[in-house]
């Protein structure tokens, strides 16, 4: 059974990864949530003996490798965002949905916060307030997911 | 179905309370410095290429799969095009092929002229060019480059730093090279800079990329400079790695502001950056061989009339339509 859960975890992340794959362009690239981050942050709270702030690196590395930017940007704001995702998870699941759609845009939000930091370093280009947008693309998203039952399996006070 | 998924869960929550090992602040301790030495070795020492390589072959799979999609759809859309539309496009690549073969005929005189003058002059600058043909796979993920990834790799020959063009002008340069693919950072890139000419007097500049909307800069040039609006930009050929005369972007506005010395000058690129699949990438073939070597090359290339040809006589076309 562990296997199992251990089977949906990693195929849920290779679907994601595929998601990422998809060959994006123009606005539909603008608007493109983070789905591997949304993913890792369901894990991580749903599922926190699964997975842990490693696998996060872990898969940041693969966005990295799709992405073709520099190693390591990516894997050091999912670390840091599953760090806070790990600190808080007890908690969250006890939130009902609306702080918990919050909770998850804060948690998108500081991983594009660090991106932006490690990329203005590395001297990109900056684009603007559209930056953002994949942040509330990503909470709907949740929102969404929620919806159709794929919940964290907080929020009981709901049922 | 979620709903089992989510029963079959619920039960793993039990154990979360006997999480061992690291503490979860140790791990990120651990995993953001193990981040920030790989961005270092990264980006400063150039070591992990041959990782990046083989991780990227492994991706290639789910990149196949992942656009699979789009190509069938594509596949789909080619399969059921009408007839009346394949007979008039057949009627305009005939019409076009007429035209550029009757250019080819004056290239390859010209050409020759070319080399007799060359070796009367005794000068050896002509360098032949290799094409190979690829198309875009994806554009770029990274929302702060402009990049674009090719179906063409080191299986294929092409090695960073060559030029990429399209029918219509220079779209870029090859950055990165994997086993199967490659990656083509954009000529709107930032990190990217173009050294031109302008068709019209020779004058010689470099073209920088503007980043977010898709055009070129061309600072450094005084403000009293001869150029105007509409004047078009060729590759100029001195930096040995785009070949010379292809189309690169046409003046779209010039501002002289009385409190700077320097004109401020945005281009257009007339190559399709944006909206193309098909696309050549050209290597200078050896600048050092010898002279008689290059000149039987460029005696040959004209002959064969292929697919590689289009890149040599490009610039020719655009200014003759």
């Amino acid at each position: 059974m562990y296997m199992n859960n251990f089977k949906s975890v990693y195929l849920s992340l290779i679907l994601a990864l595929i998601l990422l794959l998809l060959p994006w362009s123009g606005f539909a690239l603008t608007v493109r949530p983070d789905f591997m981050l949304l993913l890792i942050i369901f894990w991580l709270i749903r599922a926190p003996n699964l997975c842990n702030v490693g696998t996060a690196w872990f898969v940041g590395l693969f966005v990295d490798l799709a992405t073709g930017g520099v190693f390591g940007q990516y894997a050091l704001a999912y670390t840091i965002t599953a760090f806070f995702a790990v600190t808080y998870q007890k908690r969250l699941v006890l939130f009902n949905r609306t702080q918990q759609l919050f909770y998850v845009f804060l948690l998108l939000f500081i991983s594009q916060i660090i991106l932006l930091i490690i990329k203005t370093f590395a001297g990109g280009q900056l684009i603007g307030w559209t930056y953002f947008i994949p942040s509330l693309i990503g909470v709907l998203l949740w929102l969404i997911a929620g919806i159709f039952g794929l919940d964290v399996g907080g929020h009981r006070r709901d049922h | 179905m979620t709903r089992r998924l989510n029963k079959k869960l619920e039960q793993q929550q039990a154990p979360a309370f006997f999480v061992h090992g690291p503490s979860a602040l140790a791990r990120l301790a651990f995993f953001s410095v193990l981040s920030l030495a790989l961005m270092a070795a990264d980006s400063r020492l150039q070591y992990l290429l041959t990782v990046r390589q083989t991780l990227q072959t492994l991706l290639h799979p789910l990149q196949i799969l992942a656009n699979a999609p789009s190509q069938l759809y594509r596949d789909a859309g080619e399969y059921f095009s009408t007839h009346d539309y394949l007979l008039s496009e057949n009627k305009h690549l005939k019409q076009q092929s007429i035209g550029q073969a009757i250019t080819l005929q004056k290239l390859n005189t010209l050409a020759l002229e070319n080399i007799h003058l060359r070796q009367l002059l005794q000068v050896n600058e002509s360098i032949a060019q290799a094409t190979v043909a690829a198309e875009i796979m994806h554009v770029g993920r990274d929302t702060f480059s402009r990049k674009i990834v090719i179906n063409r790799g080191q299986a294929h020959q092409i090695s960073a730093g060559e030029a990429v063009v399209d029918a219509a002008g220079v779209i870029g340069q090859v950055t990165r090279v994997y086993p199967l693919t490659s990656e083509v950072t954009l000529i709107t890139d930032t990190t990217l800079a173009i050294p031109v000419q302008i068709e019209r007097n020779g004058l010689r500049a470099i073209a920088f990329g503007h980043g977010r909307d898709s055009s070129l800069d061309l600072p450094y040039l005084p403000s009293n400079v001869d150029i105007r609006r509409g004047d078009k930009l060729v590759t100029s050929g001195i930096d040995g790695v785009y070949p010379t005369g292809l189309a690169v972007a046409i003046v779209s506005k010039i501002e002289i502001s009385p409190d700077s010395p320097f004109a401020r000058i945005i281009c257009a690129p007339t190559g399709g950056v944006e909206n193309h699949k098909q696309v050549l990438v050209v290597s200078i073939a050896h600048a050092h061989t010898s002279q008689t070597e290059s000149s039987s090359q460029l005696i040959a290339a004209p002959a064969n009339a292929d697919a590689n040809q289009p890149a040599n006589t490009m610039p020719p076309h655009h200014t003759s339509e």
